[in-house]
């Protein structure tokens, strides 16, 4: 069975202990003297914090401690930001505010009890006195002279700004017959809404001076750095785990200011403290996603050439800086141009800061907003010159033979066929027949719409000269005396899959049952280093130094072998559980060259006694996986109601090792993706106030709501890696979103309607059909 | 989400149960799937000091057949009369009702019972059992009695009960020879509330005229209604598609509608209308096919 | 929020002006007040239990009345705040007499609701601030007449 292992479609190593309930998460860890954190939350979005008052907290029965802000100043570091922007202004965001607050939900106190139950009851005991200050929610306002400032230390509320240019601008703008399209997007604000919310246990031992730390995160590794300098605890002395964690969706790819909490009041108290996320601070006080306004101009030609594309991006930031707020917009920029050959191009991205939560990276970060510019622009283009979008799309293509393809946005996109993944999409869709049943159905007052996207996103993050924290990652292989493989992996998989894709790379190198190999990862006490799981790396740049630990040992393992057989190494091949010649003659059982290895009797001179490898990946770019989505929708005349009749994806990440773990990937990327089309806005009013704050009212995607997703692959395998793999973690939302919006937006084009802002609720839809019937 | 503390009660008989409302006052709540209370509970937006949980009085818990009436126990899930056969062949308005409401796990819990005792402005039932004409009876140390289904719902989450009294039994007549029933709602997409839900049933006389109309809307207002102008509108006359347009316009007249993040009060009113037209049209198309069969 | 709206009373305009302004009656018409004193700049601090059906909270504040034109309109100014969060309200309170001893009380306002109402109870603000209202004007009908105007 062995070695056809990758590519195959093999269930889940993860999911029997995960869908019987028999994993761990933070909240299954429970140590002796454990004590439990609430926190006081503020109210306003905008605030000065007269006073606090935790007396009567204090001294409720079970309450052990209670800490403010003003107690925990100086003893905490600040809530760090790795986005390295020229001129970036960083606002100090302590964990627990202190003078002023900034958004609905920011925390203002600790309380620490016996029991979560009695630490949430005694929050509503904190007295806190506020002098509510100017609100600022919109971040246009925002910029507008004379706005409230979110910071008043800061002398307004612009935190950055960013500019890319690139191509002859001149000349393009001189150009006779040059047609320029101006639209507005507007990207709205989300929730990441991981299924498990966040949770942290800190546990510090006074004696060893050893803090542990169980974070549901996705990078641990970062965490323990960031954690050590936040405590004062020497990073030697940190251990951080991340046990089974439920989701992530980038919300987690972060340090927040409860976790420096946590810390903080189990190193002050000498015992173990635990803290689990409600939902509802969830929607409030987790990172939020997306929230751009993009205005864009298109230079285009007569034929549909698109030659130019300006784009002024206002981002907002929310009120401070999480890990990478202000670097998400940036990718925005880095992607603009898609999948499609514009010589120039000139971006202004600014970061904005508003009395609200801070936004980060939500899957795709940046990418889907990129996606849904340029997608949007390609059906701007098609219904302003009266072509079809296919056609728009196959006239801005590179040729396949154009890769490795450098833009002038400073990217290279590494290999690609985009004419074939669309080819394919409308193959599977029957194009040609929709149009005509659309023709039909028009008539009869019916409006079907059939929308595109043929997306292009960047993944694998990453080279570390681009990544902030580094982009390498670290993966080890050891062999133990029975002949079991044990993998550890810097990556932090939480819900991808990774331990059956890694165990596929390992167990189809060694030619051995992929039940023998087991992948441990997220615990900084096993694991020596790593990055974490985000950016759809984990299998493209973490998978690779497996790849190649295990190279390195099957070299290792060939040369005593090859001593043993009296053969040469280069001779010798890893299958079906031996080593042997290629015709099968001289062999050896993999369990008995891993015993020579490792009781050391008969090494060849030079050889090290053991099997344990590790390998340090560095890749030499991003990777740019791509695909051709096709959605068709019926609009209800009466409701505005929008049926999702059909979806069909075709996606290339570049080589396939499980197709089952890529159509999931795949299938749960576009729920998110149709989401936010359709249904997901985080509102807050014009105080601040956040209005979407259960889940009765943050409308999350459900399986009912949708088709089947009719899904297939095409594989065009990057150079960036021996695996040839590229990513598909992001892929499904980045793609999905502008497919549904060009799709209603072509149902509607009989009314003239050119675009409607997302979500498209009922509402909206009726309203335009309502004023177009008006006119 | 942790709610503040309470203290639990678990009473072994209806006289007790309704001994400890009437001990506890406006301290003290009954609990049955818990599917409504228990999220405001979770959220704080509730925190009753007493809970009297009736979920122990499997008594109430049943669907049978009584003459020309069906009754419905109000423990019984969501579930259960989903599912139920009799049901399906006696009063197909309330399994199809049932089919709409929250998801599977909710429907496994939740029970009637309770949701028409909550009273929620956008729950599912009340629209059911105004449009079917149902009585729900009660019982308190005062005795038992039955209230008519227009006549139960009183204001936002207010009903027709006392704080001692104890929802027992929903009592549905069946529709007789002619009579059509249908429910056309539009989900809100978080909740899975009604932005609108139309219950409807038509009978129809034999010259194809309507020879009864009832509606009840759920969604729109702060408590479900009878739209009786709806029905006003529709008496006596032929069931043709203009009747039951220019009925349906009727669907939120009189009403305080409510405005959401997905509805203002002016497309809700709007979606009222719509959905109560296409209730009208399958109650009529269903009528018309039980008088032929 | 917008509040607004009307409501009628079965007595005499100067009869319910009276009411309004007397801080006992008011005690008793505001659902759900627990406590009612006036302060000594003309304000009151009140403490309120106050909801609908078993959706409640506790909320300390105080109440102005402003500008007031007698028997005519005040400006009525809220601010509150308790386990269910803040409130902040400003509204304008006009009295007509629409016939012989009835009264006509229009009020239109504006309230800022924060914290934990706000964000989670947007679905069913707008019907309960009505309700509330409305109980309010009942019960001072119930007051005006129970006093024989």
């Amino acid at each position: 069975m062995a070695t056809a292992l990758l590519g195959e479609r093999i269930k889940r190593k993860e999911d029997p202990r995960l869908i019987q309930g028999r994993g761990h998460y933070v909240d299954d860890i429970v140590l002796p003297g454990l004590l439990h954190l609430a926190f006081a939350r503020s109210p306003h979005a905008h605030a000065r914090i007269k006073s606090v008052d935790v007396t009567a907290a204090q001294a409720a029965p079970g309450v052990v401690a209670v800490y403010t802000g003003a107690d925990l100043q100086g003893k905490v570091g600040m809530v760090p930001c790795a986005a390295g922007i020229e001129g970036l202004k960083v606002p100090e965001h302590p964990c627990l505010a202190v003078d002023e607050v900034r958004y609905v939900g920011e925390p203002v106190a600790v309380v620490v009890a016996n029991s979560a139950y009695t630490a949430r009851d005694a929050v509503e005991q904190v007295e806190v006195e506020y002098d509510p200050l100017p609100v600022v929610v919109d971040p246009e306002k925002a910029l507008a002279p004379g706005a409230p400032r979110v910071h008043s230390k800061l002398a307004d509320n612009v935190a950055f700004v960013a500019k890319l240019e690139g191509g002859d601008w001149k000349a393009l703008e001189a150009e006779p017959g040059i047609k320029v399209i101006r639209q507005r997007l507007i990207n709205q604000r989300l929730a990441p809404v991981a299924m498990e919310t966040r949770g942290v246990v800190a546990s510090y031992s006074p004696g060893e001076d050893l803090l542990t730390v169980w974070s549901s995160t996705q990078i641990p590794h970062i965490l323990k750095t960031q954690l050590a300098l936040m405590s004062g605890v020497e990073e030697n002395h940190c251990r951080v785990i991340a046990p089974e964690v439920g989701g992530g969706f980038g919300s987690k790819l972060n340090v927040y200011g409860e976790e420096g909490v946590a810390c903080y009041v189990s190193k002050a108290l000498g015992r173990p403290v635990k803290w689990i996320e409600s939902r509802r601070e969830n929607l409030q006080a987790t990172i939020h996603g997306r929230d751009q306004i993009n205005d864009v101009e298109v230079y285009v030609r007569p034929d549909g050439k698109v030659a130019g594309l300006k784009c002024w991006i206002i981002a907002d930031l929310g009120a401070y800086h999480q890990l990478l707020t202000p670097a998400i917009p940036t990718l925005t920029a880095l992607m603009i141009v898609g999948a499609y050959h514009i010589p120039c191009v000139f971006v202004e991205t600014k970061g904005v800061f508003t009395n609200k939560m801070a936004t980060d990276a939500y899957r795709g970060a940046g990418r889907p907003e990129a996606t849904y510019i340029i997608e949007r622009v390609m059906d701007l283009v098609a219904a302003e010159l009266n072509l079809d979008p296919v056609d728009v799309r196959m006239k801005n293509f590179p040729s396949p033979k154009d890769f490795p393809l450098a833009l002038p946005t400073g990217v290279t996109y590494d290999s690609a066929n985009y004419q074939r993944t669309l080819k394919k999409v409308l193959k599977a869709a029957g194009y040609t027949k929709l149009r005509k049943e659309q023709e039909r159905l028009r008539k009869k007052g019916r409006y079907l719409g059939i929308g595109l996207s043929t997306y292009v996103e960047i993944c694998a993050m990453g080279p570390s000269s681009r990544m902030p924290a580094g982009g390498w990652e670290f993966g080890s292989v050891r062999i133990e005396p029975t002949g079991k493989v044990t993998v550890l992996s810097g990556t932090s998989p939480h819900g991808q899959g990774e331990e059956t894709t890694f165990a596929q790379i390992v167990a189809s190198g060694f030619g051995i049952p992929y039940e023998d190999v087991t992948v441990l990862h997220g615990d900084t006490g096993v694991v020596p280093m790593g990055i974490g799981t985000f950016g759809s790396r984990t299998t493209a740049v973490g998978g690779t130094a497996i790849y190649l630990a295990v190279e390195r040992l099957k070299k290792k393992m060939a040369r005593i072998a090859a001593h043993k057989l009296g053969v040469k190494p280069g001779e010798l091949e890893f299958k079906d559980g031996k080593v042997q010649t290629a015709g099968g003659e001289k062999a050896m059982r993999f369990l008995e060259v891993v015993a020579e290895a490792i009781f050391a009797k008969q090494l060849p001179p030079g050889v090290e006694p053991g099997l344990v490898e590790q390998c340090v990946f560095e890749p030499a770019n991003f990777t740019f996986p791509f695909g051709a989505h096709l959605a068709v929708v019926e609009v209800d005349p009466d409701t505005g109601e929008v049926r999702l009749r059909n979806y069909y994806a075709v996606d290339d990440c570049g080589r396939v090792l499980n197709p089952m773990l890529v159509d999931g990937q795949i299938h749960g990327g576009l729920v998110q993706g149709i989401g936010q089309a359709l249904w997901e806005e985080h509102v807050y009013d014009e105080n601040g106030q956040l209005l979407t704050g259960t889940l009765m009212d943050y409308a999350v995607p459900r399986a009912h709501q949708f088709p089947w997703f009719e899904t297939a692959t095409t594989e065009t395998p990057t150079r960036v890696n021996p695996l040839g793999a590229k990513g598909v973690g992001e892929a499904g939302t980045i793609g999905s979103t502008p497919a549904i919006v060009n799709a209603v937006v072509d149902a509607l084009r009989p009314l003239g309607v050119r675009h409607i802002d997302m979500p498209l609720k009922p509402e909206k839809i009726w309203r335009v059909l309502r004023s177009a019937s008006a006119a | 989400m942790i709610p503040q503390s309470f203290e639990y009660h678990v009473p072994r008989t209806l006289e007790e149960a309704s001994r400890l409302a009437a001990q506890f006052g406006a301290d003290g709540k009954f609990l049955a799937g818990g599917h409504s209370l228990i999220p405001m509970m979770k959220l704080r937006l509730a925190a009753p000091k007493h809970l009297i949980d009736l979920t122990c009085l499997r008594d109430l818990a049943y669907i049978r057949e009584e003459g020309e009436h069906v009754r419905i126990g109000a423990l019984t899930t969501h579930f259960r009369i989903e599912s139920s056969a009799l049901l399906k062949e006696k009063c197909p308005l309330l399994p199809e009702t049932a089919r709409e409401i929250g998801d599977v796990q909710v429907r496994n819990r939740g029970t009637i019972g309770g949701n028409l005792a909550h009273s929620d402005p956008a729950a599912d039932w009340p629209a059911a059992v105004l449009a079917l004409e149902a009585e729900l009876r009660a019982v308190s140390p005062r005795g038992e009695r039955g209230m008519a289904a227009k006549d139960f719902f009183v204001d936002l989450m207010t009903t027709a009960l006392a704080s001692d009294e104890v929802l027992v039994e929903i009592k549905v007549p069946q529709l007789g020879h002619g009579t059509g029933a249908a429910y056309a709602k539009l989900h809100h997409p978080a909740s899975g509330y009604a932005m609108v839900g139309v219950a409807a049933v038509i009978a129809l006389r034999d010259n194809g005229a309507v020879e009864r109309a009832a509606v009840g809307i759920t969604g729109v207002g702060p408590k479900a209604y009878r739209a009786f102008a709806v029905e006003t509108a529709l008496h006596g006359k032929p069931a043709t598609q203009a009747h039951l347009n220019a009925a349906a316009a009727h669907a939120a007249e009189g009403v305080d509608v409510n405005a959401d993040l997905y509805a203002s009060a002016e497309y809700r009113s709007h979606l009222a209308r719509v959905y109560t037209r296409r209730a009208l049209e399958a109650a009529v198309k269903r009528a018309r096919a039980a008088a032929t069969a | 929020m917008k509040i607004e709206g009307s409501y009628t009373v079965q007595a005499p305009r100067d009869a319910v002006w009276q009411r309004l302004m007397d801080p006992a009656s008011l005690a008793r018409a505001l659902p759900g007040c627990e406590k009612l004193e006036p302060n000594a700049d003309g304000s009151y601090t009140a403490q309120l239990n106050v909801g609908v059906a078993a959706i409640r909270g506790n909320y300390t504040g105080r109440i102005e009345i402003l500008d007031a034109v007698r028997p005519e309109q005040y400006r009525l100014k809220i601010s509150g705040k308790g386990t269910g969060g803040f409130l902040n309200g400003e509204g304008l309170i006009m009295l007509a007499e629409t016939g012989p001893g009835t009264t006509e009380v229009r009020y239109s306002g504006d309230a800022q609701v924060g914290g934990l109402i706000a964000s989670v109870g947007q679905r069913l603000m707008q019907a309960a601030a009505r309700q509330i209202v409305g109980e309010f004007f009942q019960a001072l009908g119930r007051e005006v007449q129970s006093q024989g105007g």
